[in-house]
Formats: structure tokens, sequence, C-alpha cells
């Protein structure tokens, strides 16, 4: 962890919030992306975001420094997707208000400047056809696969962050992606 | 899948892990190059990974850290801490001023009772 990262968080054990904000501004998208992509809803998202940084701030007592603070706050922020994901779950009628694709809206796929309106329609589809079968995955392997393929992070951190050993990261991945091989096939739509 | 060797399963996830070596990534391949199912199955893999490796990163609204700091509980510090260390060249002139006033209070009191203490030598002269 670098320097400036470590006089940050230093900083914020004493109740510096300034020092705090520049961590927010560090690691927001991460975090939103990994709760996006786990509940699929940009509101959700947002808020599970919020939630994970206010909980960070409040025990950063029990931060290890001699870790990477990223991946403390991503386990904080994953322990949150899976906790609401549950409640949800556990709650069929909101489910239902909640469709597959609503969190991938335009707004969130910011389209790259100077392309076609063709194009971006066509990604969109793509891009909501991936995240619907991202969500038919069971927590388990969808985890291991955002954090490996979206978060682009190293089998180590995946470990760290999921609390498994780096051998079952591995198997959660390779059946995570038969499993979203299978399922794209089956809905047709493999380009 | 209905090819009969499960070890070619295993080198496929070798190879899109990146961990295979160079004789797995070579035996792999030359049976890809026979077997119709296998390679279908290991470019369906690839497409998969691919697709989710292109997704668009979201990007938070910017109020999203003032949001986040409104709801953090009071700033744990001292109001006068918190002022201190945003305001380091003010704090050293301020904690310097606490022992000049110090000294000129006392000073000052030392005059006071100098002169007290000769009205009160008159007044007692005069009875």
């Amino acid at each position: 962890m670098d320097l400036k990262e470590k006089r940050l968080i230093k900083k914020v054990r004493k109740g510096d919030q300034q020092a705090f904000a520049e961590l927010v501004e560090q690691y927001k998208n991460s975090v939103f992306g990994i709760c996006l992509r786990m509940v699929g809803n940009t509101q959700e998202a947002e808020d599970l975001s919020q939630e994970a940084f206010i909980r960070a701030y409040k025990h950063i007592d029990q931060y290890d420094h001699e870790r990477k603070f990223s991946t403390w706050l991503f386990r904080i922020a994953t322990n949150l997707s899976i906790d609401f994901l549950r409640r949800r779950k556990n709650n069929v009628s909101l489910d239902a208000v909640v469709p597959g694709t609503e969190g991938l809206s335009l707004n969130t796929i910011l389209p790259d400047e100077g392309e076609k309106p063709d194009d971006r329609i066509v990604r969109k589809e793509t891009e909501e056809m991936v995240q619907m079968e991202i969500k038919k995955l069971p927590e388990k392997y969808r985890l291991a696969i955002i954090l490996k393929y979206i978060e682009d992070l190293s089998l180590k951190e995946i470990s760290e962050i999921m609390d498994i050993p780096v051998g079952t990261v591995k198997t959660r991945i390779h059946r995570g992606r038969e499993m979203l091989r299978k399922n794209m096939i089956e809905g047709g739509k493999t380009v | 899948m209905s090819c009969e060797s499960e070890q070619y399963m295993s080198l496929m996830n070798k190879v899109l892990d990146q961990e295979a070596t160079k004789q797995e990534e070579e035996a792999l391949f030359a049976h890809l190059a026979v077997c119709d199912e296998c390679r279908v199955h290991f470019n369906e893999l690839k497409t998969a990974t691919e697709l989710l490796r292109r997704l668009t990163h979201p990007h938070l609204p910017a109020s999203f850290t003032k949001n986040v700091l409104d709801q953090l509980p009071p700033d744990k510090r001292h109001a006068i801490r918190r002022w201190g260390s945003r305001h380091p060249v003010l704090t050293t002139v301020a904690l310097c001023a606490v022992p000049m006033s110090l000294v000129m209070i006392g000073t000052r009191r030392q005059w006071k009772e100098k002169s007290g203490y000769a009205l009160v030598k008159m007044s007692g002269d005069q009875t």
C-alpha cells in the first residue's frame, strides 16, 4: 500500500473526515461496481456503497494496516451486498418490483464518445444480457466472477475478500464460468 | 460435455487462468484442432469471459462523496484539534500566544499588587 494511503488512514483513525473523503473518491467507483453487479440495481447499489463507506469509517479501528485497505473495504461491500440479497430473497414482492436489468440504464453505461447510435444500442443490449446472466449465477459464483473479471483482482485478493482459500476461489471461478457459458448458449445469445 | 476426456476440461481451465505450462497449452490446442466439441466449448468459455471483461465500469455521481460525509458520525476529535489540523500556522501562533499572554497577565498583576499595596499603606498612614 502506498505511503499516501497509509498517511490518510492514520488521519482517519484520528477522526479526520477530509482524509476519509479522499479515500472515498479513490475507491467509490470500484465499490459501486461490485455492488451493482451483485444486486443489479443502480439505486440499491449506490445505497449499499454509501453504507459500506460509512461502516468502514466507523470501524476503521478494526482495519489491519498490514493488509491492503481496498481488500478490507471490498469485503465490507460484498458482505453488505450478500446480506441485502438474502433480505430481498425473503421479500418476494420487493423482488418482483426490481426487474433484472433495471440497474443498467443509459446513465450507467456511459457510451464512448463518437460511437454510432446503432453500436450503442447493440452494446447496451449486450451489457443487459451479460448483467442478466451474472444475476442468474448463485451468489458465491457470482461474487468470484465479478471480482475476477470485472474488478480484475488477483486470486489472493479475492480469497481474502471472500475469506476462502485460493483453491476454492479457483473452483468457484471455473464453475461460474462454465455456468455462464451454458446459460448464454441456452439464451441463444452467445455472440 | 460428452468428450470422453475430462482432462481437457481441466486443461481449458488452466489455459484460461493463464496457469498452464507451454506443454499443457500445446496439448490442449492439439486436441482442439481435432475435437470440434471441445473447440466450440473452449471458444464459448473465452467469449463469456471476454463479455465480462468488456462490461462498462459504472461511475457514481460527484455528489456521492459529500452524501457519505454528511452521514458520518460527528468528528471524534475536539473542535479545536480539527481546526488545528486545517490551520497549522495559526495553531502555532495561538500556542505561542498562550505563554505570552500568561507572562503579560502576570506582569500586570504584579504591577497591580504593588500599586494596591501602596494604596493600603497610604491609607494606613492616615489613621
